[in-house]
């Protein structure tokens, strides 16, 4: 059973967008400060209800990658796929922008794009909306 | 609460079976691991049934067309691990002292369903977002390059190790040998894999009969295999930034089998292991605490994991090289490891085998490190 409190979460669009950088959408355990992205109902680590919603940072570093050359059809090949690695002490998994291959500890930022994702076959915005992690461009981080 | 037999051991060839239908494939392979007990259809007492793709009731169907029908029967979905997963349930029937001869089967009927790779299921944020499982281990084979030095070359002789087990396997999907240069040529897949280190779509059928003690006795015979030990763990949430090198899953599973069983990995002698891809075999040997952290491919590249090495590792030729249908596999290294403690593993035979270890591990659900695993600890 969902609650509409969480119905209406998955509707959310994933990300904001502020002063043109990316932020994704996470939550954080008020009592542990453990950090789930995409946000979820009742933390893992301490069992606390109903996490509070972050921005996480625009930039994360790559912690992993891979150049996928062999997918389901939606999806046109080759393309890069990373884990990044947040400040806040969170993974996800997103496309890498562009051609050139990802490097281990690289800088990258959040960037709206459709990804590997052959037109005509993108999710209806929601939690899947398409994002990826593009090379960090010199400009400085604001706080968070 | 009793100890637990494997008394009959039953399995299809492994590959493509375009005549024959799931519940055909499954009904063999019971008959087959009856007739290997010494049990008739009546004296089956209930049956766990794993499979993923074969859609509803397959343990009826399969049962069914085998000629047992009325006791009951279990369907298990636990992605790759849904036949060991059966196994666990049927030992725990007989632990609990509900029943004397449990029936566990694996069975999965794939070719033809599927082309490409496969992914976490369709709904999962990652999946959409272009992950594949080859994907999953590839982003780990990178970390385990970085991290430990691990080379293309050593973790392709793990699959070329694997391909050679399985030409000795009659019951294998792969009967050539493929050397390391062929897995390095062979299309690539998600770099750094290669087409010959992911494991192939295919179809089969295993089955075991499980006994407890007063019916093992009862049976008489001296080819029963003791199951020391048989665990289920699922994944963890993913909280915070893990080592992806490390498997937490894999070890929490064989902690609890060493725990159980009094067995220490230093007494283990061989294992079966869930080599879907070919740096999977590290990952899951390295999670065991078979080999050192970080070592096992240049180990492999040694000879340490062949079979005549100091610790065989995917003798009866792994996923690699047997086949892979999902619902089966947890059940067929099982099989292999009660024939290789009977002494009835032909030219695959490790001399003096006495204590075996068979890890299943499937899945990958967004958020959690994997979805369900499995150690089955089991001695002569
Ligand atoms: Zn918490």
């Amino acid at each position: 059973m969902v609650s509409t409190e969480a119905a209406t979460a998955v509707m959310k669009r994933p990300y904001e967008v502020e002063d043109g950088l990316v932020r994704l959408r996470a939550g954080r355990c008020p009592a542990c400060n453990a950090v789930y992205c995409p946000a979820r109902l009742v933390c893992d680590g301490c069992g606390h209800r109903g996490l509070e919603e972050i921005l996480l940072a625009p930039r994360g570093k790559i912690y992993t990658f891979t150049t996928v050359h062999q997918s389901t059809p939606e999806f046109q090949t080759p393309y890069h796929l990373c884990y990044v690695d947040f400040d806040e002490q969170v993974r996800v998994m997103l496309p890498a922008a562009g051609e050139e291959r990802p490097r281990i500890g690289e800088d990258v930022e959040i960037v709206l794009g459709t990804g590997p994702r052959l037109v005509g076959t993108e999710p209806e915005e929601g939690p899947h909306a398409l994002m990826v992690a593009g090379p960090a461009t010199g400009r400085d981080e604001d706080d968070v | 609460m009793s100890d637990v037999y494997v008394v009959g051991a039953g399995m299809t060839p492994f590959g493509k079976h375009p005549d024959k239908t799931a519940a055909e494939l499954g009904a063999a392979a019971v008959l087959e691991a009856l007739d290997d007990a010494g049990v008739s259809l009546g004296e089956i007492e209930a049956a766990w049934v794993g499979s993923v793709f074969q859609g509803m009731a397959m343990g009826q169907r399969a049962l069914g067309e085998g000629g047992i029908s009325g006791i009951p029967i279990t369907n298990v979905e636990n992605a790759c691990s849904s036949g060991s997963t059966a196994i666990w349930g049927a030992a725990m029937s007989i632990k609990a002292g509900m029943y004397d001869v449990v029936l566990a089967l694996g069975v999965e009927h794939l070719t033809g369903a599927f082309r490409g790779a496969f992914t976490p299921d369709e709904s999962d944020v990652e999946a959409q977002r272009g992950l594949t499982m080859p994907a999953v281990y590839a982003m780990r084979a990178q970390r385990h390059f970085a991290q430990y030095g691990t080379t293309s070359e050593q973790l392709a002789a793990i699959s070329a190790k694997n391909k050679r087990n399985a030409v000795a396997n009659p019951l294998a999907q792969f009967k050539k040998p493929v050397s390391v240069d062929e897995v390095l040529a062979s299309r690539m897949i998600a770099d750094p894999l290669h087409l010959q280190e992911c494991a192939p779509v295919s179809d089969g059928a295993a089955a075991v009969v499980l006994a407890s003690k007063r019916k093992r006795a009862a049976l008489g015979g001296s080819r029963a295999v003791r199951l020391a030990a048989s665990t289920l763990k699922s994944g963890r949430a993913e909280v915070g930034l893990k080592d992806m090198t490390v498997e937490d899953l894999t070890w929490r599973a064989a902690e609890e089998a060493y725990e159980r069983s009094g067995i220490s990995p230093s007494d283990i002698r061989f294992a079966e292991v869930h080599d879907c891809f070919s740096i999977a075999e590290a990952l899951r040997v390295e999670g065991l605490g078979l080999f050192p952290h970080g070592e096992y491919p240049a180990r492999v590249v040694k000879g340490e994991a062949d079979l005549d090495g100091r610790l065989p590792v995917n003798g009866s030729g792994g996923l690699l090289g047997k086949g892979h249908p999902l619902g089966a596999t947890g059940v067929a290294q099982v099989v292999e490891v009660v024939r290789q403690l009977r002494g009835e593993a032909g030219l695959r035979q490790i001399p003096g085998a006495r204590v075996g270890l068979a890890h299943c591990r499937g899945g990958k659900a967004q958020g959690v490190e994997g979805t369900a695993c499995t150690v089955n600890i089991l001695t002569v």
